[in-house]
C-alpha cells in the first residue's frame, strides 16, 4: 500500500523466549500490492471492526509499515495469520513485547 | 472492459473474449505456481497434485520462488514457529487459493461477456485477484509504491523500445488492479 516494504531486519531477536503469560499478536505488514480498500474490507469483514477502526489500522500499516491487528492465545493468532495469508495479506505472529 | 457494478443484488463486470482469454491464462499460471494445472481434468483415481503439500510430519520450508513465497509467506521471524505453522497450514492454504482461482478461471472461460459475481462469492473473487496481482507484482519486481507507479506509467505510454514481456505484464497488472478496485468499491458499499 505504501512506499516502504516491511523491514524485517529490525524485528530480529525480539522475542523468541516463550512466556505463557504474554499474549501473542498478529502483525500485518505493508506491501505495495494490496489495495487500501481491500485491506480495510478484510479488517472489517474478518475481524468485525467498524469502518473507523479498520481504516485506522489500515492507515497504520500504510504509514508505519506494520500494525498489530489482533491479540490473544497462540492458537487464536495462528488462525488469524492463516486467514490473513489466505486473503493475500502479509502477516506474522509474535509474542507481545509488553 | 467495464468494471464491477451492482445490478439487482449481483456484482457485474463486462470483459470481451480477448480480455477473458488473457486473464484466464494468468489465473491458470497462478494456480500452476501453487501446484495445480487448471486446464487439464485430473483422471479419476489419479493422485491429488496437492496431496504432497498436505499436512505432513516433515518440516516444509519457505518456497524458493519469491512469488510463491509471497502467496505462502512465513508466519514468524522465529524459524521454529514459522516451520510449525507451515506444516499445519500450507496444504490448506494452497488448496483454498487454487479453488478460488479455479472459480475465477471457470467464470472467465464461460460464454458471454458478462461476469456475474454473487455477493457471497465476492470475497473469494477479491482474494483470487489479489493472489494473481501478488505474483505479477513479484515478476515485475514491484517493491515499493514508486515501482507500481512506474509500471502504470510505462503501461500507459508504451514505446517501441520497451521490453514487450514486461510491458504486457505491466498492462495486465494495471487492468487487474483496476478491476479489483471496482469490485472493492461495490463490496464496501454493501458491507
Amino acid at each position: 500500500m505504501s512506499t516502504a516494504s516491511p523491514d524485517v531486519e529490525q524485528q530480529e531477536e525480539t522475542d523468541v523466549v516463550v512466556d505463557a503469560a504474554r499474549p501473542w499478536v498478529t502483525i500485518v505488514w505493508n506491501d505495495p500490492v494490496n489495495l487500501m480498500s481491500y485491506v480495510s474490507y478484510v479488517f472489517q469483514s474478518y475481524f468485525g471492526y467498524d469502518e473507523r477502526k479498520a481504516n485506522q489500522l489500515m492507515m497504520q500499516v500504510h504509514h508505519e509499515g506494520r500494525s498489530a491487528v489482533s491479540s490473544g492465545s497462540r492458537e487464536k493468532m495462528e488462525i488469524d495469520v492463516q486467514a490473513m495469508h489466505s486473503f493475500g495479506l502479509w502477516a506474522t505472529m509474535q509474542q507481545d513485547d509488553q | 472492459m467495464k468494471g464491477f457494478a451492482r445490478r439487482r443484488g449481483v456484482y457485474v463486470a463486462t470483459l470481451d473474449r480477448t480480455e477473458r482469454t488473457i486473464l484466464s491464462r494468468v489465473v491458470a499460471d497462478t494456480a500452476l505456481l501453487l501446484g495445480v494445472r487448471l486446464d487439464v481434468e485430473r483422471p479419476e483415481g489419479d493422485a491429488d497434485p496437492l496431496a504432497a503439500h498436505a499436512w505432513s510430519a516433515e518440516g516444509l520450508e519457505e518456497p524458493s520462488d519469491p512469488a510463491l513465497a509471497r502467496l505462502l509467506p512465513s508466519a514468524s521471524e522465529d524459524d521454529g514457529v514459522a516451520a510449525e505453522f507451515r506444516r499445519l497450514t500450507e496444504g490448506d492454504l494452497r488448496a483454498q487459493k487454487v479453488e478460488r482461482l479455479r472459480m475465477v478461471w471457470g467464470a472467465l472461460l464461460a460464454p458471454g461477456e458478462k461476469i456475474e459475481v454473487q455477493p457471497e462469492r465476492a470475497m473469494d473473487w477479491a482474494a483470487a485477484l489479489t493472489d494473481v496481482r501478488l505474483v505479477l507484482a513479484e515478476r515485475l519486481d514491484i517493491q515499493t509504491d514508486e515501482d507500481a507507479e512506474a509500471v502504470y506509467k510505462a503501461a500507459n505510454r508504451r514505446r517501441a523500445e520497451d521490453d514487450d514481456v514486461r510491458a504486457a505484464l505491466g498492462s495486465l497488472y494495471m487492468v487487474l488492479t483496476w478491476l479489483q478496485e471496482s469490485l472493492m468499491s461495490v463490496m464496501l458499499k454493501s458491507l
